[in-house]
């Protein structure tokens, strides 16, 4: 009980914290943009619409600060932990090769997603890619980044 | 009329009529299947349609639009989970009338009122967005700019979150659009030196990040929803009887639908949900709501399928989107190199009304495919998400390489899901999101175009009659929810008061 009311008021301040310190940190970079001269500025100098902007998300988040009531959610599962470690897998291996990443990715996801037939996995985790390249290589004429699969095609 | 008949010529082409029968069934599919929505499907689907001409990319799109919008209510039906938020409303009478034996009569009624729906909204397309573009055709750029505030302005409204954090997610995805060369000065911003930023942050790969990639790590936490199909004897059309008790409502709800879907950001959820109330309210059986009645599925539908048309009409005419999926057709419409407005009408207008007629025919289509492979359709919906999302998430990474063919693309739309899936925890629509994306350049443009125009004097767009009533109608739509919400606490305890 104790550990959920600190988790909810941790979540009620992280988040406008969060965007409060993100838009700063971007009015901050957006004054180091260059200026014009008057006569080329043409109404506004490039820094003035996203300072606009930022402020104006700056004012309503504190808005939402002390006018929110909603609840936090509930903890991310053990489920969606993995899938996004598989994304940052995914990334990873995408610099490798793309079709090995999406591979790859595409059978973990399955399986930790609790598909354990050797069939569907097969279909997600080969078939798939390979169709799917396939498809883009052959009628859409999409070249791909050249990897350690790729290449093998391409020669 | 010569654009009409010109329009309908280029649709009279036997392989752009196939393309249009294929994307109907991807359509339906993409509407029963689990997570997928219309918004979702023409974001997978914009990378396949960029080496196409305009006409049949673009009627590809529009067909996804209205086959998907119509397919969610045979899920409704049948196992009580909509394809699509705006059959939300459809699941409270169709499945009870399924559960009783009778989800092919359900199904009838649907098929019926989505095609009348949609087919009314069309006609209504078809002579409105000319109307609103001539309207607008002598707009001038504070006008424009008020125009395109009272769109994002409308973005408060949408989905079940709070006005505030709708906003906020407007204004961020504003502030994402100024990202890369200002186009008034020349000058980088937040480019970080990386040269694929200086064109900005691409449409496509955001909407598959926000909306593909972001529902594939939903998806992770609803592994342990069970989907059960209701049996199905077979697809019955509506008798005599059901019609005479159902034409009013379809009449009303495809007013209703397509009114609700001309307004800017509002869509088929809110189109059905108005719908189906209305609905309730004229029913002269209110008591059979939610227990199975005829009126409440017809109103939903209607509504939801007639917001499709109307959703078109700012989104043609003004180029400001109409509906989330709208917006998403937009950046098509951008990408192919058109710009939407009043000078399309002029300038393409052929274009314009070969995807008036497309949809039309779409309307006609979904009715004989929807109706007669709903059996078919509702197995689909059965397919495990162990194997569907690794899927989608292929054709979400390969399409969003394809448009450009750059990897930057790719970590685009990855981060843009994981953006996306924490707003929507954290109850931040990603739609304002992603409309802010699309009309932020637009609002910056007419902004500085103004104030070239208005000598940096920008208080006088105040004193231009259109210009300032848009900034009131933009005023009314931020502000009219909570000063209502304020009236109404207040005349509460003065009424029990009273009693």
């Amino acid at each position: 009980m104790e550990l959920q009311k600190q988790s909810n008021s941790l979540s009620r301040y992280l988040i406008p914290i969060g965007i409060i310190g993100f838009c700063s940190w971007a009015f901050w970079l957006s004054t180091q943009f260059d200026r014009v001269p008057p006569i080329l500025k043409r109404g506004m100098q490039p820094s003035d619409f996203p300072q606009l902007v930022l402020g104006l998300i700056i004012c309503l988040t504190i808005l939402l600060f002390f006018t929110d009531k909603s609840r936090p959610p509930a903890a991310l599962s053990r489920v969606v932990q993995s899938t996004m470690a598989l994304l940052i897998g995914f990334v990873l291996i995408a610099e490798i090769d793309l079709f090995l990443g999406l591979g790859l990715f595409a059978a973990a996801l399955s399986a930790i997603w609790g598909e354990r037939r050797i069939g569907a996995l097969l279909l997600v985790g080969i078939a798939a890619p390979v169709l799917v390249f396939f498809l883009f290589d052959g009628i859409f004429e999409v070249r791909f980044p050249r990897g350690v699969l790729t290449t093998l095609w391409y020669g | 009329m010569e654009a009409a008949l010109s329009g309908l010529m280029a649709l009279a082409d036997p392989n752009l009529l196939i393309l249009i029968a294929f994307a109907t069934l991807g359509g339906v599919l993409v509407g029963a299947l689990p997570g997928l929505n219309a918004t979702t499907g023409v974001a997978l689907l914009l990378p396949f349609t960029i080496t196409m001409d305009p006409i049949p990319a673009i009627a590809i799109l529009t067909t996804i639009y209205c086959a998907a919008t119509f397919a969610g209510a045979i899920t409704a039906i049948l196992i009580n989970t909509p394809g699509t938020s705006a059959s939300a409303t459809t699941c409270l009478d169709g499945y009870p009338l399924a559960q009783r034996g009778e989800a092919g009569r359900a199904l009838g009624i649907a098929a019926v009122s989505s095609t009348l729906g949609g087919i009314i909204s069309v006609v209504c397309l078809m002579l409105a967005a000319p109307l609103m573009a001539k309207a607008a055709y002598n707009f001038a750029p504070p006008e424009y700019f008020a125009l395109t505030l009272f769109g994002m302005s409308m973005l408060a409204t949408i989905g079940d979150g709070s006005p505030v954090k709708n906003v906020i997610a407007g204004a961020f995805g504003v502030m994402l659009a100024t990202v890369g060369i200002d186009l008034l000065t020349s000058i980088e911003r937040f480019t970080f030196g990386y040269n694929e930023l200086s064109e900005g942050i691409p449409f496509v790969p955001v909407m598959i990040g926000v909306f593909g990639i972001s529902e594939l790590l939903v998806q992770a936490d609803r592994l342990h929803i069970k989907r059960k199909q209701v049996i199905m004897k077979s697809i019955r059309l509506p008798s005599k009887e059901d019609y005479k008790k159902v034409w009013r409502t379809i009449l009303r709800s495809s007013g209703i639908g397509t009114f609700i879907g001309i307004l800017p950001a509002e869509g088929a959820t809110v189109a059905s949900m108005i719908g189906y109330n209305e609905a309730r309210r004229w029913s002269k059986t209110p008591e059979e709501f939610g227990k199975g009645s005829l009126e409440g599925i017809a109103g939903s539908e209607a509504a939801n399928n007639s917001a499709t048309g109307g959703a078109m009409v700012p989104t043609l005419a003004l180029g400001i989107p109409g509906s989330p999926t709208a917006a998403v057709i937009l950046a098509g419409l951008m990408v192919h190199g058109l710009r939407p407005g009043p000078t399309m009408f002029t300038e393409q207008s052929d274009f314009v009304f070969a995807i008036f007629w497309s949809m039309l025919l779409v309307n006609i289509l979904f009715f004989g495919v929807g109706l007669w492979g709903a059996k078919l359709f509702a197995r689909v919906t059965l397919i495990p998400i162990q194997i569907l999302w690794p899927i989608v998430f292929i054709f979400s990474i390969v399409g969003a390489y394809a448009l450009e063919q750059s990897m930057m693309d790719v970590w685009i739309a990855i981060g843009a899901g994981i953006v996306g899936f924490f707003m929507r925890r954290y109850s931040f629509s990603v739609v304002p999101l992603s409309i802010g994306l699309i009309l932020g350049g637009m609002l910056e443009t007419r902004l500085g175009q103004s104030m070239v125009m208005l000598d940096e004097q920008w208080w006088l767009m105040f004193t231009r009659p259109l210009s300032l009533l848009f900034f009131v109608l933009t005023a009314l739509a931020l502000f009219g929810p909570l000063v209502w919400g304020l009236l109404f606490k207040q005349r509460k305890p003065i009424e029990s008061t009273g009693e």
